[in-house]
This record gives structure tokens, sequence and C-alpha cells, in this order.
């Protein structure tokens, strides 16, 4: 026994032998020191990372992919800015439990527009990746404005204020054009319509909205998602993103229908 | 310290130097470190050669077992599936008294139902099923479509209102914002319908009321406002309120509409859970009235 | 502060305190009607007031020339008061966010106090105000000391402690107003995240020219973990932060990568933080306050040539543990998972090489509270890497991943470990620094200790319990085979632990307020006393570099 660990710790044993002695003259200049960190720290990150960019599969080919409209774009943005990433994840991980209780595991594509992703990393409230269409907008309004009032139970916050303020849409051009930059195929008439688009969105009584069926398909929800036709708040940006949650692309239901009819 | 010292109470070297006041024994790297880097690293060999581990440009090594995540949990649950599908195929074919007659059964519906109802419905219609404002109580006698199993179900899988080709369609017209009747008119008709579940409304309002309600509102909710399961139009007479029988709430609901929006749960819940959620409603249902 | 500097180094100071001025007008004039306006407005504020400190110096006489035969220490000073400053800001508003997962309503109606803009702001407040300031001022503590040599220059170190307090100002004003990438632990927007680049190239400048002037043939292990935790840093920093800015007047941006690429590099990134902030910047620290508040010799310096190596090398693989079973293809999941077990050698020999040092001065542990914290705190570094081990094993993971048990994982080496390993090394710093005999109150030192310990036992434990018990619920299966609990049924199962929580972070608060408060004291009160040796040396004899007069 002891034998058999003296010959498999020898490799071990040279090398690391080796590496003192190198090392008490090198650890005299600290620019080899430098240099050595910069070397070992290098390789794991290039490894992992470099090869999702090379092999294939990494992510699925999702032909029915849509992309988020400039409303549900403004909505992503204030889940964003309000921190919902820190208790909800929109990752249904690959366990039989998460399967069964949110539906079919998140795919690579369905995030593939989401710059960042937002997986998340805690579980305070539920996994919301497959939440469109699971509430009515009137509900989530209601659960926005006092979770309370539906949820007894619940811990999150209240986001009242979003229902009184108008939504910013100057500058989605230039946010959908710095999307364009980093990867999101929208096109030149998108981006220039992008503020209109924002507002026929939740206002289907204007000609605005028929822009948006135009450019983003016929499936795109039109409708006043915060209850109030007279005005686009970040109410109805925030509840349109909510409703389109799991809805970008079918292939999740394709490749894993629900066991039934 | 000067070069080489020996530390007296271990007696290992020093490395020779000092940096302000701080030295350093040169002992050996202890056994026991070199058993955990071998053991732990032939673990990690021994999983490299067995799970997918390493990229390769364009493809990686799969590893001997040949397992992929995506699979194994798909096989976990067709496992599962299989596991029930006993009391399932169960659930599937009886009616709801047959299931509930079956304690076994009926205990499965109940345990499967809690978790069911809690992480999809009782957003909406509470925790117990008895709703709230908007959202109407699924343990009381009121219907809007019917209580038996087939009606509860085919209503989970297409929804009210909902984004589903086939949606179950029902609107309370907006008689106020649509300026069909006056402020008046609405307040008159609502004392009307307050009196349908009892309350005390003067003669001449009611006369008036009576009219107007002919007029207006017997298309939908009958002649005598008990509703219709086939329009999901609600029974007026009973005092059980969606949205309230209040002044306020009835004058809201005549003058601005309703149209209550219950999602389709077709492809997000399965048959078999949509069964079993018709009969947790039924058993919610006798618990209440009991 | 300002009477040691120079006239040419006064000027320098102001004119770089007017360039930020300038960069903060800018940013308020063209960013107006965005919340870059407001940030310009922070950036204004802060630069308004370097100038002015700055200008009421000025005409203050030269210092004397015989400051390079003395350590420069002011920046020192500074960084560990803002340190302890922003350990209350950042823990107080750790309270208040248990305090609100605990009791929701417990916060102001307005959109900046809700949850998810206060947690950054306590995450940012404790990791880079308290950690990195810290790490900054005990940096410049320890590599003139094991250089014997004094910093090459007096305004670069005041760059760099200011300019970071300046992006961690940016950074948690900003949270409030609703400015985030959303990227766990690199949440600023893209002005911030350059701001941090010149700012950390000017610390990795100010090292290695420290360094290089050392009177000593070898540079010192705490030093070789220092500059892991700045070069790592920069080269993490830079890569996750690639974004492009919606417009060049406002804060909003889009990072460059997306999706799964985007995961894997964001965890790359969040698990390094905790790598090469969190843990080789304090090993750093632990490296050199342990054994000379012990005043024994480091146990071995080969099992430091083997712990750091392997930290370096091995950290860098594992950030894809914390995407076990999502859709990164499983391959990285693998990788991520058998590295994280091998690194705990090299972590543990780490803790290990630390406890060992402390063999024949038990009883100095015994009595003296300052250094009870670092043995402590070596004792958490090597409970919460044996954890986190165990965590990053896939089936594990897939129990502890979403929940609590992260997050008890996470305040075992927070508190435990980084938080600790700082109050024992400002405890045995302070009276050096400061010159004086000793801390104002050694039972304060103590209390303060026993209310960390408790405080972070009673917080492991409390999310130990929940998450572990939120873990189970989630997959708990009734004997038919189903789901057994609904979510809200885990979220009810949590709320006494919540409350536990809540009350265990109190007492830490409350201890990091005594030390602040002792700090201030010791300052304030304690006579003075010159030191027996404490200048730059030209040689192992430790003959001064400059002959004092
Ligand atoms: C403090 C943590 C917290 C924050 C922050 C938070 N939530 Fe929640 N969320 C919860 C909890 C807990 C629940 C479960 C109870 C409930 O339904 O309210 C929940 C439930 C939900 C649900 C219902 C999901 C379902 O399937 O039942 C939605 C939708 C939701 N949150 C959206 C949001 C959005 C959008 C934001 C940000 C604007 C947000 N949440 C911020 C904790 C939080
Ligand atoms: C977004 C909120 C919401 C959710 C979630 C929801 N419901 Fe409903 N449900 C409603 C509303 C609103 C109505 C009444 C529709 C109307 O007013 O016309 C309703 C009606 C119903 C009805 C018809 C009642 C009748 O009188 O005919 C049944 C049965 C029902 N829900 C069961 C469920 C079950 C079971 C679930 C979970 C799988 C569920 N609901 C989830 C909102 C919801
Ligand atoms: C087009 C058919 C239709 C007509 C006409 C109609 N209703 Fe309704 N009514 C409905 C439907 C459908 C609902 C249920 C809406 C829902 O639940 O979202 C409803 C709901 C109501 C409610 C709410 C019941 C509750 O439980 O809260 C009241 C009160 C009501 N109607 C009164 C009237 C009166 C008074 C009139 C005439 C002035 C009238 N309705 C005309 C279809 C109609
Ligand atoms: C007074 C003591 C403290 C209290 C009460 C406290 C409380 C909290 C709370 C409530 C959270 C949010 C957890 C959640 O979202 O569920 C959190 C997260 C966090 N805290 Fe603390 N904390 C304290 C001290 C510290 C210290 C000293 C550090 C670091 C040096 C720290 C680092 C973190 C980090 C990194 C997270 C994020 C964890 C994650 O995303 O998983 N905390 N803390
Ligand atoms: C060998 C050393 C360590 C390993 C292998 C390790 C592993 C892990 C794992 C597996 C997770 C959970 C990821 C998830 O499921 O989301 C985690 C989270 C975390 N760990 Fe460690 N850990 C180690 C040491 C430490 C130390 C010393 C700290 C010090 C503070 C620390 C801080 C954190 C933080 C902040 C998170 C939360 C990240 C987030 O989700 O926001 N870890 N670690
Ligand atoms: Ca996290
Ligand atoms: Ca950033
Ligand atoms: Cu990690």
């Amino acid at each position: 026994m002891n034998r058999v660990l003296k010959t498999l710790l020898r490799p071990f044993a040279r090398f690391f032998e080796f590496h003192a002695r190198t090392h008490y003259r090198a650890e005299r200049h600290s620019m080899a020191l430098t240099a050595g960190i910069i070397a070992a720290a290098g390789v794991g990150g290039f490894v992992e990372i470099a090869p999702l960019f090379t092999i294939a599969d990494t992510v699925e080919t999702a032909p029915d992919m849509r992309l988020y409209t400039p409303l549900e774009q403004a909505g992503r943005d204030i889940y964003i800015r309000e921190g919902c990433y820190l208790c909800h994840s929109q990752m249904i991980r690959t366990l039989r439990d998460e399967v069964e209780r949110y539906g079919p595991y998140s795919l690579a594509v369905e995030s593939k527009y989401d710059h960042p992703m937002l997986w998340g990393s805690k579980r305070t409230g539920p996994d919301l990746a497959r939440l469109g269409d699971k509430f009515s907008d009137d509900w989530h309004v209601r659960h926005l404005i006092d979770p309370r009032d539906l949820v007894p139970e619940s811990v999150m916050p209240q986001y009242a204020f979003l229902q009184n303020a108008t939504l910013q849409t100057r500058d989605l051009p230039d946010r959908l054009a710095a999307l364009r930059a980093v990867g999101v195929p929208y096109t030149d008439e998108m981006i220039a319509a992008a503020s209109a688009d924002a507002s026929g969105q939740a206002r289907p009584d204007t000609e605005g909205a028929d822009g948006v069926l135009e450019r983003y398909g016929e499936e795109t929800a039109i409708r006043v998602f915060d209850g109030r036709p007279e005005l686009v708040t970040e109410m109805d940006a925030l509840v349109a993103y909510l409703q389109v949650l799991g809805k970008l692309t079918d292939l999740a239901h394709e490749t894993q229908p629900v066991a039934e009819e | 310290m000067s070069v080489k010292d020996r530390d007296p109470l271990t007696g290992h070297k020093t490395t020779g130097h000092e940096w302000n006041g701080i030295t350093e024994l040169n002992t050996r790297v202890p056994r026991s470190i070199w058993f955990f880097v071998i053991v732990t690293h032939l673990w990690a060999l021994i999983v490299w050669i067995l799970l997918p581990t390493w990229p390769l440009v364009t493809t990686y090594t799969k590893g001997i077992l040949g397992v992929d995540q995506r699979q194994e949990v798909e096989e976990a649950v067709i496992a599962a599936n299989q596991a029930r599908s006993d009391w399932a195929q169960q659930i599937d074919e009886l009616d709801a008294e047959q299931i509930m007659a079956e304690p076994a059964l009926s205990a499965r519906v109940r345990a499967t139902g809690h978790q069911l109802f809690g992480d999809n419905c009782a957003g909406c219609h509470g925790r117990d099923a008895a709703g709230g404002p908007g959202f109407p109580s699924l343990i009381d006698d009121a219907w809007l479509w019917g209580g038996d199993t087939d009606t509860i179900m085919e209503t989970l899988r297409v929804g009210i209102n909902a984004p589903h080709p086939e949606t179950r369609y029902a609107e309370m017209m907006a008689f106020g914002r649509n300026g069909i009747l006056d402020r008046e008119q609405i307040r008159v008709v609502a004392d009307y319908v307050q009196s349908l579940s009892g309350a005390q409304v003067a003669p001449a309002r009611l006369e008036q009321g009576a009219q107007i309600f002919a007029d207006n509102c017997a298309s939908c909710h009958g002649e005598d406002g008990t509703g219709s399961t086939d329009l999901g139009a609600p029974n007026l007479t009973d005092d059980f309120w969606i949205y309230g029988g209040d002044d306020q709430s009835l004058f809201t609901t005549i003058h601005d509409g309703r149209a209550g929006w219950m999602p389709a749960w077709e492809g997000r819940l399965t048959l078999t859970e949509r069964k079993i959620l018709a009969v947790y409603l039924q058993q919610l249902h006798q618990e209440a009235r009991q | 502060m300002i009477a040691n500097l120079t006239r040419n180094e006064r000027q320098g100071a102001l004119m770089i305190s007017i360039s930020v001025l300038i960069v903060g007008l800018a940013m308020a004039a063209l960013g107006a009607g965005d919340l870059m306006g407001m940030q310009g407005w922070v950036v204004i504020l802060f630069a308004a007031v370097m100038c002015t400190i700055v200008l009421r110096g000025l005409d203050a006489d030269e210092p004397t020339e015989d400051r390079a035969a003395s350590y420069y220490d002011d920046p020192t000073k500074v960084g560990i008061v803002i340190s302890l400053i922003w350990a209350v800001i950042g823990m107080g508003v750790g309270v208040w966010v248990a305090s609100m997962l605990a009791w929701p309503n417990l916060r102001f109606d307005a959109a900046w106090s809700s949850f998810g803009r206060v947690r950054p702001v306590h995450t940012s407040g404790v990791i880079f105000g308290f950690g990195g300031n810290a790490l900054i001022a005990t940096s410049f503590h320890i590599m003139q000391r094991t250089s014997r040599a004094r910093m090459p220059n007096q305004v670069l170190p005041w760059f760099v402690l200011f300019g970071f307090n300046l992006f961690c100002i940016v950074a948690a004003s900003g949270y409030l107003m609703g400015i985030t990438q959303s990227k766990e632990y690199a949440e600023p927007e893209w002005y911030a995240d350059i701001w941090l680049v010149v700012v950390w190239v000017a610390y990795f400048v100010l090292y290695i020219r420290t360094l290089a002037r050392r009177n000593e043939p070898h540079i010192y292990v705490a030093n070789w973990y220092y500059m892991a935790f700045i070069l790592v840093m920069a080269v993490l920093h830079i890569v996750n932060n690639l974004a492009v800015p919606a417009s060049l007047t406002g804060a909003k941006s889009y990072s460059a990568f997306s999706g799964v690429q985007d995961a894997m590099t964001q965890w790359w990134y969040g698990h390094n933080a905790v790598a090469f902030f969190l843990t080789s910047g304090f090993l750093g620290m632990l490296y050199y306050f342990l054994p000379k508040r012990a005043g024994r010799p480091i146990y071995s310096y080969r099992l430091s040539i083997l712990s750091f190596w392997g930290i370096v090398f091995f950290y860098i693989w594992v950030g894809s543990h914390h995407l076990h079973y999502t859709a990164l293809p499983h391959w990285v999941q693998t990788l991520g998972m058998t590295f994280s077990v091998m690194l705990l050698v090299p972590s543990w020999a780490s803790a290990g090489n630390a406890l060992m040092t402390l063999n024949g001065a038990w009883h100095k542990v015994r009595d003296d509270a300052t250094l009870r914290f670092m043995m402590v705190a070596a004792v958490f570094y090597g409970l919460s890497t044996f954890e986190g081990s165990f965590m990053a094993i896939r089936p594990v993971n897939g129990l502890s991943h979403y929940t609590d048990w992260t997050v008890g994982h996470v305040h075992a080496g927070a508190m435990g470990w980084v938080a600790l390993i700082t109050f024992g090394s400002i405890y045995a710093l302070a009276p050096l620094l400061w010159r004086r005999e000793s801390m104002y109150s050694w039972k304060a030192v103590e209390w303060h200790f026993w209310l960390a310990l408790a405080g972070t036992v009673i917080y492991v434990f409390a999310m130990w319990n929940s998450g572990i018990i939120q873990g189970l619920m989630w997959r708990t299966y009734s004997e038919s085979g189903t789901l057994r609990y609904s979510f809200v049924d885990s979220l009810v199962a949590m709320h006494p632990y919540y409350m536990a929580r809540a009350f265990g972070g109190l007492l830490f608060l409350i201890g990091a307020v005594i030390g602040l408060w002792n700090v201030v004291m010791t300052i304030r009160h304690v006579p003075r006393r010159t030191p027996e040796l404490d200048y730059p040396t030209g040689s192992e004899a430790n003959e001064p570099a400059v002959p004092a007069e």
C-alpha cells in the first residue's frame, strides 16, 4: 500500500520539487510573477468560454424564434432596473421536479437575444421562464401594485409607481441599435419605428398597432396591458414583457411535449 | 533571524528570509496533502472518462457512459409518468363521484391537487379557492359555466377570454362608457339587481329598474336574472359576487363592463392534471358545504 | 494629509480633481434628462469635495526632506477608516434587506427603497466598499513593509483610494436610481466600469513600482496574493463588462454577450470575484497579519507555493458550478464540478498553513481577541471552501442552487472569513499605524469578537436550515409520485428563518459599529507611542535605508 502510494506520488513530488526550486528563483522578479499569474489564470476561462462559440449544438436552432418588440424590450429593461432577477430565476433546470412544476426545461436558444441573460441565481420567488399567459394582464397589474393583495404570504415588493410612470420611448431606437450592434437582428425599419411601435403595442385602437403586427408578427400581443388606454406606462412595458416570457419560440414545447393527448 | 536558522519550536529550517519580522519555515508539504491531491485528481480523471468533459473546438468528449443531462431528465419524467400511470389512468377513466368514493384515489387527488392548485390557481382564486375581488370563488354554488367535471375541465382547457383559439368568450358590456345607459339609469338597475338577492328597494325604483333590466340585461342574465351558463353570464339572484354587490362595485361593473381573464391550461397542464384539479375543486366544494 | 504632499504633488492632485470635476460636469450637462445626468451630479459633488480638501491645504508648508526615511501611511489610515464606514453602511443595509424578506412592508413608499434596488447596495457596499477599501489600505501597508521600501509616489495611492471610492459611490447611488447591468457583482454601468479600469491600472503600476524599489531579494507570499488579486480582477472585469452603450450620453448599455455565453462569462467572472477579490486578497492579509501577530514563522513556505498556484490555476475553471443543470452544455458543468473538488486541496492547504502557523502561539489566541479574529477567520475559510466544493458536486447543487443554502455559504465565507480577517487585521494594524500604545478598549474588541461570531453562526445556521428545507420542499414527492408542496408553502416555511437571520445580522452589525467606534477612540484618545522599528531598511540587518538624522 505504502509503495503504491509512493509510486503514485512520485510524479507529483518531482514536479513540485522542480516547481519549488524554480519558484524560489522566480519570486525575485515581479514581472515573472505577473506573467506566471496571468498564464496560470488564463487557461481555464479560455477553455470553457471559447468553445461555446465554436461548438455548433451549444445553441439550438429555432426557426420560429422571434425578437422582443420595443415595448417588451423596454419592459425587460425595467425588469433589470428593478432587480427582479435577484428573486426570480428564468432558467428551468434539467431536473424532474422543476420540469413538473414549471414546464419544459429551458433551452439555450431561448435566451439567445438576451443581452445580458437573466437566468438568476436565487429563487426567493418562483421561476418565471414560462410565465407568459399564465396570468392575466389585470392580475399582473394588481400583483405588481401590491403582491400581498393577491398572495397574502408574498414577500415581494410593491411596484405601484410603475402604474403612473409614463414610459420613456424616446431612446428606444438607440437601444435597439445598440442591441443590433451586439447581434440582435433588428432591421433599420424596426429601429426607426421603435418609439411608435412601443406606444402602438399598448394602444390597440391606434394605427401604431398595425405597424407592430407587421414588423413583429401576427402573434404579437397588442393590448392595453395596464388597463389605462390613455397612457403608455412602465406598467404596460413590464407586463408586456412578462407575458412574452417563454413565448419567443415553441421549440422547448415541441421537443418536450406535455405528456398527454 | 539569519539565513537557514532553525525554528526552536518545531526544529524546521527557515527559508532564510525575513520580511519586517516575518519568517517562513521550509517545512515539507505534509503527506496528507499529497494524499488528497491524488484522491481528488484520480476522482476527476475517472469522472472525465465517464462523463462529457473536454471541449475539442467543434465537439467535445462524450464520456463512456454516454449520458447527457437532457436525456436524463426526459427519462426521469417518462419513468415518473409510468410509475403514476396505474392510478392516473383511473383518474382519466372514472368520473368525479367514482373517484371521490374511492378513498385511496381520492387521497391522491387531494395531495396532488394541493400543489397544482397552489402553484397555478391560488394566485387568483386564493389558496382556499374562495376567490376574491375579481376572481370567482370556486367553492360556492355559483357557477358561471357550470360546475360538473366536464364543464370545469373544458373551462380549464380553453380558459375564459384567454389567448386560446377556442377560449370561452364572455364579456359584460360597458353600458355607461358606451353611452347606452346614463348614470341614473345605472343606479336604478343596480338597485334592482340588489333586490334580486333580497335587498329592500323602493317600489317605484324597482319598477323602473325591472324595465331597464328586461330591455338590456335579460338577454344574457335571463328574464329572472338567474344567469346563463351557456353565455357565462352570472346568476344575479344568489348573493354571490365576483366583483362585489355593494353600490360602488355594481355601478362600476355596469358602467365599465367586465371581462375576467381565466388562463387556458392546455399545453401547460396535462389532461390528467386538469382532471385532478376538477375533482379537487369538487372535494373542496364538498368540504366547504360541510 | 495634504501637508505631507509637496507643492507639486498638491498641484497634481488638484489637476486630477479638476479633471474629474469636468467629467462630472460633462455627464450632468450632456446626460441631462437621462439617469446619466444624475450620476454626473454625484461625480461633481465628489470632485468638489476633493478640490476643497486640496485647495485648503495648498499653501501649507512643504514637508521636510526626510520623509523618504519613513513609510507613507496616510492613504492607509484614510483607507482603514473609509473601510469601516462602508462596513457599517453595507451591513446596515444588509440588515435592512434581511428584514424586508421577513417583513416586506418595512420600506419607504418610493421606488428606490425596494428590495431589488437596495440589495446590490448591500453586496457592493460590503464587498467593494468594506472589503475593497480594506484590501487597498492593507496592501499599501504590506507592500511597503515587506519590501522595506516607501511607495514611489505620493499622489498615486490617493488616486487609487479615492478613485476606487468614487467608483463605489457612483455604483451604490446608481443602484438606488435604477442603474444596473444586472450582472451580479459587476452591476455598475459602462462608464463606471471604464473608470474602474483606469483606477486599477494605476493600482497595478503603484504595486509593481513599490516592489521594484524593494530592499529584499524575495517577494513575500502576501504580495503574490495581492498581485493575483489585482491582475486577475482586471482581466475578469474587462471581459465580463464588455458592453455597447445605447448612447454615450445615457447610462444604459447592453452586454456584448447573450444567453449561454453570457451566463458562462458572468459566472466565470462571478466565481472569480469570490476567488480573487474575496479570497486571494484576503489571504494576502492573513499571510501578513497572522504570523506578525502570533510572532511565529509561517508553517511552510512550500505549502504556500502549492496553495498559491493551486488557487490561481484551479479557481478559474470552476465558474460553471453556478450553472449546473442549466442550458449550459453538460461538458462545461463536468469541468466546473471536478475542478471545484480539486480546488479544495490548495484551499485547505492555505487554511492549514495559517492554523499550523499558530502552533506555539495558541495561548495568545486564547488571550488576544485580535489574533482570535484571525484564527476563526481561517477556520471559516476552511469551512466555506469545503462547503463550496461540496455544493459544486452536481447532485448536491441540484438541491442547494436557487435556495438560501447558497446565501448561507456566501455568508460563512463573507462574514466568517472576509469580515473577520479584516477586523482582526484592522485591530492589529490600527495602533501601529497611528502610533498608539494599543487599541482604546480591549474589552470592546472582545465584545466585537463574540458579537461577530454569534452573528455569523446564527446567520449561517438559519440559512442552512431554510435553504435545505426550501430545497427539499421543492422536490418532495407525495406517495402518489406527485409534488407535495406548492411554492408558496415553501415561502411560508422560510419566515422564522428570515427573522433569525435578520437578528444574527443585527448582532454582526453592532459588532462592526463597536469596531468603528473603537478605532475612532483609539485615534483620538490613546497616547502616542513611537514604535521601535517601522521604517524602510536597506538590508536584512535592518539598517535604515536612509540614515536617520
Ligand atoms: C423580494 C423578492 C422579490 C422581488 C424583488 C420580486 N419578486 Fe416577484 N415574487 C416574489 C415572491 C416571494 C413570489 C411568490 C408569491 C407571490 O406570488 O407574490 C413572487 C411572485 C411573482 C410572480 C408570480 C409568479 C408565479 O408563477 O406565481 C410574478 C409574475 C412576479 N413575482 C414578478 C416579479 C417582477 C416583475 C418583479 C420586479 C419588478 C419581481 N417579481 C420582484 C418575490 C420577489
Ligand atoms: C389569472 C388569474 C387566474 C388563474 C391563474 C386561474 N384562474 Fe380560474 N378564473 C379566473 C377568472 C377571472 C375567472 C372568471 C372568469 C370570468 O369572470 O368570466 C375564473 C374562472 C374559473 C372557473 C370557472 C368558474 C365558473 O363559475 O364556471 C374555474 C373552474 C376556474 N377558474 C378554475 C381554475 C383553476 C383550476 C385554475 C388553476 C389551474 C385557475 N382557475 C387559475 C382567473 C384565474
Ligand atoms: C352580453 C351579455 C351581457 C349583458 C347584456 C349583460 N351582462 Fe352582466 N355579465 C355578463 C357576463 C359574461 C358577466 C361576467 C363577467 C365576468 O365575470 O368577467 C356579467 C357580470 C355581471 C355582473 C357581476 C356579477 C358579479 O358576480 O360580480 C353584474 C352585477 C351584471 N353582470 C349585471 C348586469 C346588468 C345590470 C346588465 C344590464 C344593464 C347586464 N349585466 C347585462 C354578460 C352580460
Ligand atoms: C450584517 C451582516 C449581514 C447581513 C444581515 C446580510 C444580509 C444579506 C441578505 C439579506 C442578502 C440577500 C439574500 C437573498 O437574496 O436571499 C445578502 C446577500 C449577500 N451578502 Fe450579505 N449580509 C451581511 C453581511 C455580509 C458581508 C460582511 C458580506 C461580504 C463581505 C456579505 C456579502 C453578501 C453577498 C455576496 C450576497 C449575495 C449572495 C448571493 O447572491 O447569493 N454580506 N446579505
Ligand atoms: C473552494 C472554494 C469554494 C467553492 C468550490 C465554492 C463553490 C460555490 C458554489 C458551488 C456555490 C453555489 C453556486 C450556485 O448554486 O448558485 C457558491 C456560491 C457562492 N460562493 Fe462559494 N465556493 C468556495 C469558496 C467561497 C468563499 C471562500 C467565499 C467567500 C466569500 C465564497 C462566496 C460565494 C458567493 C458570494 C456565492 C454566491 C454567488 C451567487 O450566486 O451570487 N465561496 N460557491
Ligand atoms: Ca446570487
Ligand atoms: Ca459592470
Ligand atoms: Cu462559485
